[in-house]
């Protein structure tokens, strides 16, 4: 390979996790609809953000981060800097655990994203609780964190094999 | 797990300044959040709202293509086993429906004799703009959906979406060729709506729930409603048209009737943008301003013979060409002859 091919490999390899945070908003804003509706569609940025702050954060750097949080206040119309200030929180609390969780088993990292959904719902429901005036319901948003939550590992599974095969080989 | 966790700086950060990043980012996100609570329609934010809209557009719409297909087929599957059931409903929602509409054809020749007995003049159109949902915000609070449509079409913020059901929501950000809609179940979802043989007045409001509320603060008398009666648009504040669909009454809470909106947002997929140009009062022009106008505008009435006795730009609807003519040559009055 030639030397400019495998700095423009390099450079894809490295700017991945963040495409794949985007696409992921993305793909949250596309009217999934599971179940006509009843299963709402699960977060996967943050599913997203979690794991490259665990496993590589050099992929995920707080720019990134920044970035996709951004891209889905747009295309949500919620307030700007909302899901931005999210992930970054949870890139906090996970960069601040990471030494704990690293070379665990995935049940393990399971339950750290748990919590770490539960302070992200938390988050989420002050501030629109704040904007709104008054304590809005947290049925939806608890069903939906559920959902993310119960998909973690398939993701995270695949992710992994990404990680290993495809992004940190060279 | 061996290479997981194994730190090669191969990414886009670097170590040495990751935690400063990390927190300067955090407080510029901050930064941006009260900003944005403190003043949501700041132009900065709409026009910027606007444009990520426009950009993501061509994106949403190629997403939306495979969607709509994958969820016509499992659609048509699940059909397969309720097809008789299925027919079964037709039939009898199909006679219903021609009951109806024998009798709409029957109200349509009673009211085309009153029109013609009255001095009726009929509101300006609604011209509809159609549309397909290319995304929405899968959001637990902030619900509202992605349509491809927008200022390049005619679509104008606070304009009425309505899908086959009813109203669905209203337009809140125009891109070039896209548009948000803020959906009835919103928290920021206000409608000003009446409830049919009621006589009552109220604000539809969102609650992230299901079913929105109407809140009725207009009148200090007891509120009476039945589960039952439909909730239409009251067109209060000048921002939507009167009588638009939107539900039907469902129970109380708090005081507050419960609404069941007709829009059932799982399955909406092509909406409909009303273009509603609403009727604008002015003040009637001055006989006489200008003469050629008025002439067309008293030709023009004797020839609809609908108003024998109405003077020439009596009414501003009238006659659209002489009222604006005359706007545009505003000439000394002359008194009335």
């Amino acid at each position: 390979m030639d030397k400019r091919a495998e700095g423009l490999s390099r450079l894809v390899k490295a700017a991945a996790p963040t495409l794949f945070g985007l696409f992921a908003v993305l793909l949250l804003a596309a009217p999934l609809r599971f179940a006509y509706g009843f299963v709402p569609t699960p977060i996967l940025p943050l599913v997203i953000v979690y794991f490259w702050t665990l496993y590589g954060p050099s992929y995920m750097p707080a720019p990134s981060v920044f970035a996709i949080g951004l891209l889905q206040d747009f295309l949500t119309g919620g307030p700007l800097g909302l899901w931005a200030a999210v992930y970054l929180g949870v890139q906090y609390i996970v960069l601040s655990q990471r030494s704990y969780f690293i070379g665990r088993e995935l049940s393990v990292v399971w339950v750290g994203f748990a919590f770490a959904a539960a302070g992200a719902s938390l988050i989420l429901w002050l501030v629109m609780s704040l904007m709104s005036g008054e304590l809005l319901p947290l049925w939806g948003l608890m069903f939906q964190m559920f959902i993310t939550v119960a998909a973690y590992p398939v993701f995270s599974i695949a992710f992994s094999h990404l990680h290993r095969r495809v992004i940190v080989e060279m | 797990m061996d290479v997981l966790g194994q730190d090669r700086r191969e990414g886009l950060g670097r170590k040495a300044e990751s935690r400063f990043v990390l927190l300067l980012m955090m407080l510029v996100s901050v930064l941006l959040l009260l900003s944005s609570l403190y003043s949501a329609e700041a132009s900065v934010f709409r026009k910027a709202r606007e444009n990520v809209l426009d950009v993501a557009a061509p994106i949403l719409s190629i997403f939306a293509k495979p969607i709509a297909y994958v969820q016509g087929v499992v659609g048509d599957v699940g059909d397969y086993f309720n097809t008789l059931e299925q027919n079964q409903a037709l039939r009898e929602e199909n006679a219903e429906l021609r009951q109806w509409m024998e009798e709409a054809l029957r109200l349509r020749e009673t009211i085309a004799v009153y029109e013609r007995l009255q001095n009726y003049y009929a509101g300006p159109e609604a011209t509809p703009i159609d549309a397909f949902v290319i995304g929405e915000s899968n959001d637990a609070f902030s619900h509202s959906m992605l349509v491809n449509a927008g200022s390049g079409d005619g679509v104008e913020r606070g304009q009425a979406v309505l899908d086959d059901q009813g109203l669905v929501g209203r337009i809140v950000d125009v891109g070039v060729r896209a548009s948000r809609i803020l959906l009835l179940t919103d928290v920021q979802s206000r409608v000003p709506v009446y409830v049919e043989d009621a006589n009552l007045e109220g604000i539809l409001v969102g609650r992230t729930k299901a079913n929105p509320s109407i809140s009725f603060t207009a009148s200090t008398d007891p509120v009476v409603f039945t589960p039952g009666q439909r909730v239409l648009t009251s067109g209060a504040g000048g921002s939507l048209p009167r009588g638009l669909a939107i539900g039907v009454i469902v129970g109380a809470e708090k005081g507050d009737a419960v609404v069941d909106l007709y829009a059932d947002y799982a399955r909406t997929r092509m909406v409909r943008v009303v273009n509603y140009d609403f009727p604008v009062f002015e003040e009637a022009p001055e006989q006489g301003a200008d003469e050629a106008p008025a002439e067309a505008a008293a030709a023009d009435s004797a020839a609809s013979a609908l108003t024998p006795a109405a003077p020439a730009g009596g009414d501003p609807f009238a006659d659209p060409d002489a009222r604006a003519a005359a706007a545009a040559l505003p000439g000394e009055p002359e008194g009335v002859d």
